[in-house]
């Protein structure tokens, strides 16, 4: 054994290094827990969650023409869309559900929409208390989760 | 004179009575720092969820604690396995009547100080012998075993550690051996700088505590000795392993750090840490404020200003001069106790644990060599300065 290998042992080198490592650990900065309710986690910038039917920002009338597109591109087939049609031989969206519980999150519907009105969202809090509430109807689609918040 | 009597036993009751209680408390918190230390040290933030960043959980703790099934297996032996955790927790509190809180607080000044606590407090180890034997299963009892084992071989190291402190103070009792320190001017961890590390390990050991935790390991044993308990006979070895800490650690500070005396109790020019505990006050004030700023819940942040109120209100009272003075003692102590309970949750954030041969090899090959070598040498030495009081020999070493 080299003597400064012996220094090393007889003061405890290593140990004091050790020590040092998990000490600087306290800093607030280093701790990784998010609070969750409290806070609001911070999710990918490319995470798809809920399903949202978009209405048009000024008019409030929604965006999606009955196409019909994303139901077709859905390997699930799990969205139905209704249309009617008006005087003037254009489709008219009437209802519009989306069966959350056989959701992939794929986001093929998204990217078969041609006016970006179906969109993944990054919200996450889906859960529900009976399967029926993982149907969304139009309304549900078009509000989006929501939430309890906690005040800051 | 009778009453004289009475009323002596009457304030020793009193002190009794309050060195418990605070004890009981102190030890209770010691679990939540623990947690938090080491959830920090890991990057977690620990209990959170029971009252304000969680200060409640040690009372939600106990109270779970008292109210669950008192479990005594079949086949147990039922007068010793109800037996045994009390004498772990009666010798951990027994400890407390020798130990100088402050120079005007301590229950009793025995003359023979250390060796009753010495005595005592191995006592504990049969709270856990028999505990692991009446249980009648095979883990308690390897867990008793190894136990036995590591207590007895650092106890010895530990004690010849001590002998050092004792031929330096040349008393047996704590308060002088505290008063010796005042006035030889140094602590004796500068006299026996190799007597405390000894000390410092082997409290560690004796406490079975990381990194020597082989008594209660998890991943081989379960939980050791304590396997077949639980609810409040399980409390109480979690209170006994608790309060030998805080034993082990009064004695270290007792011994080696000046007890109840502030750093370099002879220099004039610290006289201003007399107001250190003014300052540590403001201090806990600060950090309550700074804590409540980043609570994310509205009541926490008014129970958090409330606290650093009430903490800013005691530095006015610690401020009044007769307080300071009266407070001096118990501050230090205080504060040299707690940071060696932090060091102890310190070390087991950082270190794994040793295997069975590896501690009996640091034990007895090491530890009791060394402790032996620094007797005697510190013997050697203290007779030399006795023969010759006033040789080159003590001028150089300054007494």
């Amino acid at each position: 054994m080299k003597f400064t290998e012996l220094l090393r042992r007889i003061f405890l080198v290593d140990l004091i290094r050790g020590l040092r490592l998990t000490f600087s650990y306290q800093r607030p900065s280093a701790t990784c827990t998010e609070q969750y309710p409290l806070e609001r986690p911070r999710v990918a910038e490319r995470y798809r969650g809920a399903p949202r039917l978009n209405n048009h920002p000024e008019t409030g009338e929604t965006l999606c023409i009955a196409c019909n597109l994303c139901s077709l591109a859905c390997p699930e087939n799990l969205i139905v869309v209704s249309w009617e049609r008006t005087e003037d031989r254009k489709k008219k969206l009437t209802t519009f559900t989306y069966d959350l519980s056989r959701c992939m999150f794929c986001g093929l519907c998204e990217d078969a929409c041609p006016v970006d009105a179906l969109e993944l969202t990054q919200d996450f809090e889906m859960a529900h208390y009976a399967r029926e509430g993982m149907i969304w109807d139009r309304q549900a689609l078009e509000e989006g989760p929501r939430p309890t918040r906690y005040t800051r | 004179m009778e009453f004289l009597k009475a009323h002596l036993l009457l304030l020793a009751t009193v002190k009794i009575v309050m060195v418990f209680a605070v004890l009981a408390g102190i030890v209770a918190y010691l679990v939540y720092m623990e947690r938090k230390v080491l959830a920090f040290m890991q990057a977690r933030l620990g209990p959170m969820r029971v009252g304000p960043w969680g200060l409640l959980q040690p009372i939600a703790d106990g109270i779970k604690l008292l109210l669950k099934e008192d479990i005594v297996p079949a086949g147990v032996d039922k007068f010793v396995f109800l037996l045994a955790p009390a004498i772990s927790v009666a010798a951990a509190f027994t400890v407390f009547a020798a130990i100088p809180f402050a120079g005007n607080f301590f229950i009793t000044d025995i003359n023979v100080a250390l060796l009753f606590i010495l005595g005592v407090s191995s006592l504990g180890i049969y709270g856990i012998i028999l505990g692991g034997w009446s249980s009648n299963s095979h883990y308690p009892l390897l867990g008793a075993l190894r136990s036995s084992a590591q207590l007895v071989s650092y106890e010895v190291a530990a004690g010849m550690a001590l002998v050092g402190v004792l031929l330096v103070s040349n008393s047996l009792s704590m308060v002088e051996i505290v008063q010796s320190q005042y006035k030889m001017g140094v602590w004796n961890i500068f006299l026996q700088p190799v007597a405390f590390i000894i000390y410092l390990i082997a409290a560690v050991a004796e406490t079975n505590r990381n990194p020597f935790d082989l008594p209660e390991a998890e991943s081989e044993l379960t939980a050791g000795f304590h396997t077949e308990y639980s609810g409040f006979r399980f409390a109480l070895y979690f209170l006994a392993e608790y309060t030998n800490m805080v034993v082990v650690s009064c004695i270290a500070v007792t011994l080696f750090l000046g007890g109840w005396l502030r750093p370099f109790p002879n220099l004039k020019a610290l006289d201003l840490l007399k107001y250190a505990p003014v300052v540590a006050f403001l201090g806990a004030a600060a950090f309550i404020l700074w804590l409540g700023l980043q609570s994310l819940v509205a009541m926490e942040r008014y129970f958090f200003v409330a606290l650093a109120a009430v903490c800013i209100l005691l530095a006015g009272v610690v401020a009044i001069p007769v307080v300071l003075n009266a407070v001096q003692g118990i501050f230090w102590f205080t504060v040299k106790v707690l940071i060696f309970l932090y060091a102890f949750i310190w070390y087991r954030a950082t270190f794994p644990r040793y295997r069975y041969d590896q501690l009996m090899n640091v034990g007895w090959r090491w530890m009791i060599p060394l402790a032996l070598a620094n007797m005697i040498v510190t013997a050697i030495v203290c007779y030399l300065v006795s023969v010759r009081p006033h040789s080159a020999l003590t001028a150089w070493l300054g007494w």
